[in-house]
């Protein structure tokens, strides 16, 4: 039989061994591909004067988690995209006392606005709970809301948008707050 | 898509506005009315009002039910991640930004404070420990 001349072109045929720790890693980096590890999101400080009342008010009322307390004076909470720090006046960085004596405090008017979904029944029941309202609930322009109080006299806005609520569609091959 | 906001009282939208795009990398979303705007800087939302009257039209800046007015200030604030905190602060007070402190170290990175024109404290860090870090959870 006449041998094929092609042969001389053929590759040897080389067993090949499965490795796992291949297989797991090639998967892994195509996951994160799909899903980046890279999470923006916004942060924002506020000032309590009680860490425990606050970290509780915030976890069993507006939905947030506590990521991390590296210390008694400062936590982490996250609500979606939201970082929420929370600081005890006086504490070290970013509740540093001022070159002039001045220690930060609770309060003021800025607020976090957080959406939710049903903003008359979000309210009947943390008034139910015995959360402080600040307003009654309000008509603007794109969106009803109100102020809730937490129990260091901080505001956190509510909102449910309305019809001319304006959101900003996200970026050609971005999800959510993914980006 | 973004479902948190921050609201800041300003004396002055437009002034705000120039502020926040000019030295802070934001860009402006929509300014509606001279009372309103809505700024963007990544997946931060910044809703700028200046306090209303009663029955004017704004829902975010009339007074309380009990008359308090409201007003810009306090120490709440949103933080902006940079990643050369010393570099930065010296640009920005060659144009002109009001510190209200020095640079601090603290327990995740470097922070100071600086004033919009209404007197209002914004935060930008420069993280030290991975944690700290805005970009990974």
């Amino acid at each position: 039989m006449t041998p094929d001349p092609l042969d001389a072109l053929r590759l040897p045929i080389v067993p090949v061994v499965p490795r796992l720790e291949f297989a797991a890693a090639l998967l892994r980096r195509l996951e994160e591909r799909e899903r980046p590890r890279i999470r923006r999101t916004a942060t924002v400080r506020y000032f309590v004067n009680d860490l425990d009342a606050a970290v509780a008010f915030y976890c069993q009322n507006l939905d947030f988690e506590e990521e991390l307390r590296p210390s008694p004076v400062f936590t982490m909470l996250y609500r979606g995209d939201l970082r929420l720090l929370l600081s005890v006046p006086g504490g070290p960085g970013g509740a540093h006392t001022l070159p002039d004596g001045t220690v930060p405090e609770p309060g003021g008017w800025n607020r976090i606005s957080l959406q939710v979904a049903d903003l008359t029944a979000t309210v009947d029941t943390l008034r139910d709970r015995g959360v402080l309202f600040r307003t009654d609930v309000a008509v603007g322009v794109g969106v009803t809301q109100i102020l809730v109080q937490d129990p260091s006299g901080n505001l956190v806005e509510l909102f449910e948008p309305r019809a001319g609520y304006h959101e900003r569609a996200p970026a050609p091959g971005q999800g959510g707050s993914f980006g | 898509m973004s479902t948190v906001s921050v609201r800041y009282i300003v004396n002055d939208v437009d002034a705000a506005i120039a502020f926040y795009c000019q030295h802070l990398g934001f860009r402006e979303e929509m300014h509606p009315a001279p009372a309103f705007a809505m700024l963007s800087r990544g997946d931060l939302r910044l809703v700028l009002v200046s306090p209303v009257g009663p029955d004017q039209r704004g829902g975010g800046s009339r007074p309380m039910p009990d008359g308090r007015k409201q007003e810009p200030g306090g120490w709440n604030r949103f933080m902006l991640e940079v990643s050369d905190l010393a570099g930065t602060v010296d640009a920005m007070r060659n144009e002109g930004v009001h510190f209200r402190n020095d640079i601090v170290t603290g327990v995740g990175g470097k922070q100071i404070m600086l004033d919009d024109p209404s007197g209002n404290p914004v935060e930008m860090f420069e993280p030290t420990r991975p944690e700290a870090r805005l970009s990974i959870r």
